[in-house]
């Protein structure tokens, strides 16, 4: 840099500073071109049209002042080194700025060239310095996360086929087998899926840490997932003589998050009570409404383990953590189980804590943002300051013909949302969000603020926009039922919050209800 | 009545093997290839009812063999499962809007790719045992 010429752009208002402050540049034994403004706002436009070597910068200017005039050059800036320009009090100032990422500061009034010179000089060089630390450490951690993607895929390989030979064995695809063969070869089998899970949540791991994480929130009964959660780690718990409960609130509310991964974290944290707890105990799975928290859903996991210690505690969350005093330490996986169940519950937004005492057993638990249909439909369903006469619930269903549904099923149930969006009138009716699959079903709930007679236009509209879809009658069956919402009206007329509360409540009654219907059905016709 | 066809496609010979072994036991008949070039000149040959394909294959991918099956005339209904060691992140959504019908991650559960092959070929299910357990999701 000695050879090139320092580009300097000077943010300062005081034409005596910015002179004097130009002249000791010029002065310096190496070459520089100054471009000076006197507002931040012809700063930040002269930053967007060209990267200058250094920012000379006082704090003070007419459009903005202290500590939010160096934050906004940094964020319009940030791999341009900043030099603040400080008055004689201001000191305490120039030294928070220090602590936010600027380079250096010179007193005003302080300055000779050579000083000037030097902090010009060594805020390139740090700066260049930092950036380029941050461009390695994006880099490894790049290569980090590439090379666990091909080593998990890599891996994947062999053990796929110990797991294809040995399930041909058992299955006596390939003869029959004495009966300890047949133990024998279980053990196998079961270390083959525990590698199976290891290699998964390695990646999955990876994948939290480098934010790569995501969910797909939608409308989902909490209820069902526990249901499912609990009768996939049934087998295991009978096999160690373990009793396993649920214990659901009956007033429940729907959760907004993403089923696939609360059953994760739900058959996770099972998992770990079970594994921890002595024959005989048992763990009960519940979920609850606490008062003073309206806008969560509680569900913990509760067991009669041996307890977790206060150090483990504090730690039990993090990667790679093992019990020390796991008895069965050599089996426990890799340590990051809950590590992932931590990342997957802080997406969603909530939280994630455990309460234990030695041999009195641990609850984990985990909090999930409620659904509130009531904020939905209080802009749709009032008009005026007042409620809407009528409201009729509308439920549209796409049952695949074939399992698994031809083509990609999931662009076409949401070109139909799409569609849905479009039918309704957005100021009085509203599609909401969609409610998981039931079987491979999809289903979604439109609220109308019409009267059931009314209704019936538009369920005919949207039956003919959905069947315009290419090639829809091909790969489902369409079927749209409508029921009146029936709220109940108080005498003397309710607060209009209180309406909205009574219409959204009826309405999740509904969708619950015809949930548990689909349900039932369901298990009658296994 | 004769048994449907199923083309593998793996390069995996042990793999292959394995899987010839369970389909036939499950009333299918099987042929294979190792190769993308091999797997679309097979499936043209041998017109099989559904095709089990990796996506890491020499000489054309699986993409490269999902594109050319679902541009052929005589091949573009067949219904085809991904059965690959590949993310599912970044590859199932991929793989299905490419045509497959299926993504399966290695190792799959056997019990459900079954049931996905015969529900894909409308056929019934065989009294075969499968003692394995599912696989922990």
């Amino acid at each position: 840099m000695d050879h090139q010429t320092t580009n300097v752009l000077l943010i300062e208002d005081n034409p005596g500073d910015a002179d004097l402050v130009r002249l000791r540049l010029v002065e310096g034994a190496f070459p520089v071109s100054v471009n000076c403004v006197n507002r931040l706002s012809d700063g930040l436009a002269s930053l967007t049209r060209e990267t200058p070597s250094v920012v000379l910068l006082d704090l003070n200017l007419p459009d903005s002042h202290g500590a939010e005039t160096f934050r906004r050059v940094m964020d319009h800036a940030p791999n341009v080194p900043v030099v603040v320009l400080s008055g004689q009090d201001d000191e305490v100032l120039a030294m928070k700025a220090l602590h936010q990422g600027v380079q250096d500061y010179l007193v005003k009034g302080d300055i000779s060239s050579k000083h000037l010179e030097r902090a010009i000089r060594y805020a390139v060089e740090r700066q260049g310095l930092a950036r380029a630390l941050e461009i390695a450490q994006k880099q490894q951690i790049d290569f980090k996360n590439q090379f666990l993607s091909h080593v998990s895929h890599e891996l994947r390989t062999p053990l796929t086929c110990i797991h294809q030979y040995v399930s041909l064995l058992l299955d006596g695809l390939a003869g029959p087998l004495a009966p300890e063969q047949t133990d024998h070869l279980k053990t196998v089998f079961k270390s083959v899926n525990q590698l199976h899970a290891m290699i998964r949540d390695l990646l999955e791991a990876t994948r939290a840490e480098s934010g790569k994480m995501k969910i797909e929130p939608r409308c989902i009964a909490l209820g069902e997932l526990v249901q499912q959660a609990v009768a996939m780690l049934r087998p295991t718990a009978e096999e160690k003589k373990i009793g396993l409960e649920i214990g659901l609130d009956q007033r429940l509310p729907l959760v907004h998050a993403d089923p696939d991964r609360v059953l994760e974290v739900l058959i996770n944290l099972i998992d770990n009570a079970i594994k921890f707890t002595p024959a005989e105990g048992s763990v009960m799975v519940q979920a609850s409404m606490v008062e003073a928290d309206p806008g969560f859903v509680y569900i913990s996991v509760n067991d009669t383990g041996r307890g977790i210690g206060p150090e483990a505690k504090a730690l039990i969350f993090e990667r790679l953590y093992q019990d020390p005093d796991s008895v069965d330490n050599n089996r426990s996986g890799l340590g990051l189980g809950l590590f992932i169940c931590r990342e997957i519950v802080r997406l969603h937004e909530g939280r994630i804590w455990v309460s234990s005492e030695l041999a009195q057993g641990s609850t984990f638990t985990f909090t999930l943002p409620t659904y509130s249909l009531a904020k939905l439909l209080a802009p749709v369903i009032t008009s005026e300051g007042r409620l809407r006469p009528a409201f009729v619930l509308m439920k549209v269903e796409l049952t695949p013909l074939s399992i698994p549904p031809r083509g990609n099923w999931k662009e076409t149930w949401q070109q139909c949302s799409e569609i849905l969006r479009h039918c309704v009138y957005l100021d009085k009716d509203l599609v909401l969000p969609p409610m998981g699959t039931s079987g491979s079903t999809e289903t979604f709930f439109v609220l109308a603020s019409t009267d059931m007679q009314s209704s019936g236009i538009m369920a005919t509209r949207i039956r003919e926009q959905l069947e315009r879809v290419d090639g829809l009658k091909t790969k489902c069956r369409v079927s749209i039922t409508t029921t009146p919402v029936e709220f109940r009206q108080e005498n003397p007329p309710e607060t209009l919050e209180r309406q909205i509360q009574s219409v959204a409540g009826c309405v999740t009654t509904m969708i619950l209800a015809s949930r548990e219907r689909k349900q039932l059905h369901v298990v009658k016709g296994d | 009545m004769p048994r449907p066809k199923i083309l593998v496609v793996d390069d995996d010979p042990d793999l292959v093997r394995a899987l010839r072994l369970r389909l036939r036991a499950n009333n299918y008949d099987v042929t294979t290839a190792s190769d993308g070039y091999t797997a679309i000149a097979q499936a043209q040959k041998e017109r099989p009812a559904l095709i089990i394909l990796d996506l890491g294959l020499p000489v054309g991918d699986g993409f490269v063999v999902l594109d050319r099956l679902q541009t052929s005339d005589t091949l573009s209904g067949v219904p085809v499962i991904v059965l690959s060691a590949r993310d599912p992140q970044t590859n199932e959504e991929r793989a299905l809007k490419a045509g497959a019908a299926a993504f399966f991650q290695k190792p799959a559960d056997n019990e459900e790719l079954m049931n996905v092959i015969r529900a894909s070929l409308g056929t019934e299910a065989p009294a075969v045992p499968a003692h394995t357990a599912a696989w922990p999701s």
